[in-house]
């Protein structure tokens, strides 16, 4: 039926009035000369209202002559009528080219670039280099190849691993993957120091090779060198340099502090309720119903309704409905050890993710201090682990 | 007239043909109480918002209900839209 109402609609068709007596001989007759009638509804007792196509109207007039019946148009319909009315408006035509080729020729330019996916490049100098190779804002995107762009860039840039820019309508985006470096390992040979990579109180030191600058029972700084890698003896003229390593275990600590509120206040609704709606488009938002909060004491609750048109694909209009529930405060006196365990718990969990694998757990120690209602405690975590990190030795030739 | 009537109605018992093509006769098919169609319809008698008479080979057909709408009309074939509440055949 779609169909047949597209054809006629591309044909053209009227909505005619036909006045007389015998209007069924009129029906009749215009069966017998093949005149395609629909949608025929009596008006009145002397009026129907019918459709008929261009061809079949002029056709019309024989018939209604001969059974005396009056055809007056009521209105005209279809592409036919609608393209003669629009050849008379000539500058609307070609406004309507002029604001299509506008269009399309604006979005041909590339607006804005995003560079994804850097860390330690600087994104300021990828966005220069790209620039110098053609792809700036203002440039237009059949002018420039990507592929090129992607192969120049990384051989401008020798520290990405792969370049891909996209370009979506008048945004380019390009996503760049840095190469991983390996981690930095002091070659055998090359003399170095061993260092302190924490703070922490020296257990035992194991010095494989180089002398050992502290014992047992020192606290050191991250950064300490532990193990020199200049061996001075008595009977040598000068220094020598080695590739210090060993093992230093020391005992480092792992805080931190926690307080709690010992009353908790807990808002409970009293069951009255306020809804603000508004119509979001992108970032715009437009609130239609609902404006001041009636209430001191709310809490919010949010709920959002997407337009959809097929399966996944969604309308950017949004409806947001804000609801607004009125509540009151309650005061709620809390077990004072439950709390404890609470953030024991809290406090270990925060710990431990810090403590590396390796690591020996010594000691824990645990301070609460409660002050009026707020309940603070102190987590310590002992713990013995290897600190020793190997630098390069600055060797100053003279 | 009648003879050749009924020598045509038992060539189509025999034969086993759908009457309707072999004696004429109108077929119509009712969706719901919303659409009428009658094929082979042999002329419009009357026709009014709550009352349309079709002339057929057996007879006048008259379909009365509400807001009735001839919604197609062709030589074959008509469609009624609307409320049906009644389909009889007069004679």
């Amino acid at each position: 039926m779609l169909i047949l109402r597209l054809w006629n609609y591309f044909r053209g068709y009227v909505i005619i009035k036909i006045e007389g007596l015998n209007l069924e001989r009129f029906i009749n007759m215009c069966i017998e000369k093949n005149i395609y009638l629909w949608d025929i509804q009596r008006k009145s007792y002397t009026t129907i209202e019918a459709r008929v196509g261009i061809g079949g109207f002029k056709e019309l007039r024989k018939v209604s002559r001969r059974c005396g019946c009056r055809i007056s148009i009521a209105t005209k319909n279809g592409y036919p009528f609608w393209a003669h009315k629009v050849k008379k408006r000539k500058m609307l035509l070609t406004g309507a080219f002029f604001s299509l080729l506008l269009i399309v020729v604006a979005s041909s330019f590339i607006y804005s670039i995003d560079i994804v996916g850097n860390k330690r490049i600087n994104e300021k100098a990828i966005i220069e280099a790209l620039h110098e190779m053609g792809l700036k804002p203002g440039v237009n995107r059949y002018s420039i190849s990507l592929r090129e762009l992607e192969s120049q860039l990384l051989t401008e840039f020798s520290d990405l691993a792969w370049v891909g820019i996209q370009l979506r309508g008048i945004y380019a985006k390009v996503e760049v993957v840095e190469k991983k470096l390996p981690p930095e390992i002091v070659d055998k040979e090359t003399p170095c120091n061993v260092i302190a990579k924490k703070n922490g109180v020296i257990e035992q030191v194991i010095a494989r090779n180089g002398d050992a600058v502290v014992k047992s029972g020192d606290i050191v700084t991250e950064g300490d060198i532990l193990i020199t890698g200049i061996v001075e003896r008595d009977n040598l003229q000068s220094p020598i340099y080695v590739h210090a390593f060993g093992e230093i275990y020391a005992r480092t600590y792992y805080d931190t502090i926690k307080s709690e509120f010992l009353t908790e206040i807990k808002k409970q609704k009293t069951g009255k309720k306020y809804s603000k709606k508004m119509i979001s488009l992108g970032e715009i938002e437009l609130t239609f119903r609902g404006g001041k909060i009636p209430f001191d004491n709310y809490i919010t609750e949010n709920r959002t309704k997407k337009l959809t048109i097929w399966r996944n694909t969604t309308l950017p209009v949004e409806i947001k409905i804000e609801d607004y529930y009125e509540t009151i405060d309650i005061e709620k006196k809390l077990n004072v050890e439950e709390v404890k365990a609470r953030m024991h718990q809290e406090a270990i969990n925060e710990l431990m993710a810090e403590i590396p694998l390796e690591g020996e757990i010594a000691n824990t120690l645990i301070d609460f201090q409660q002050t009026g209602d707020l309940l603070q405690g102190k987590f310590t975590i002992e713990v013995i682990e290897d600190i020793a990190m190997q630098e390069k030795l600055d060797i100053e030739e003279d | 007239m009648k003879k050749t009537e009924e020598i045509k109605k038992s060539i189509a018992d025999i034969l086993e043909l759908p009457q309707d093509i072999v004696l004429d006769l109108p077929k119509i098919t009712l969706i719901g109480n919303l659409q009428l169609y009658v094929e082979n319809h042999k002329g419009i008698i009357e026709y009014s918002d709550n009352r349309i008479r079709i002339f057929t080979k057996c007879g006048i057909l008259r379909v009365i209900g509400k807001n009735l709408l001839l919604k197609n009309i062709v030589l074959e074939e008509i469609v009624i839209v609307g409320e049906i509440r009644e389909v009889e055949f007069d004679d």
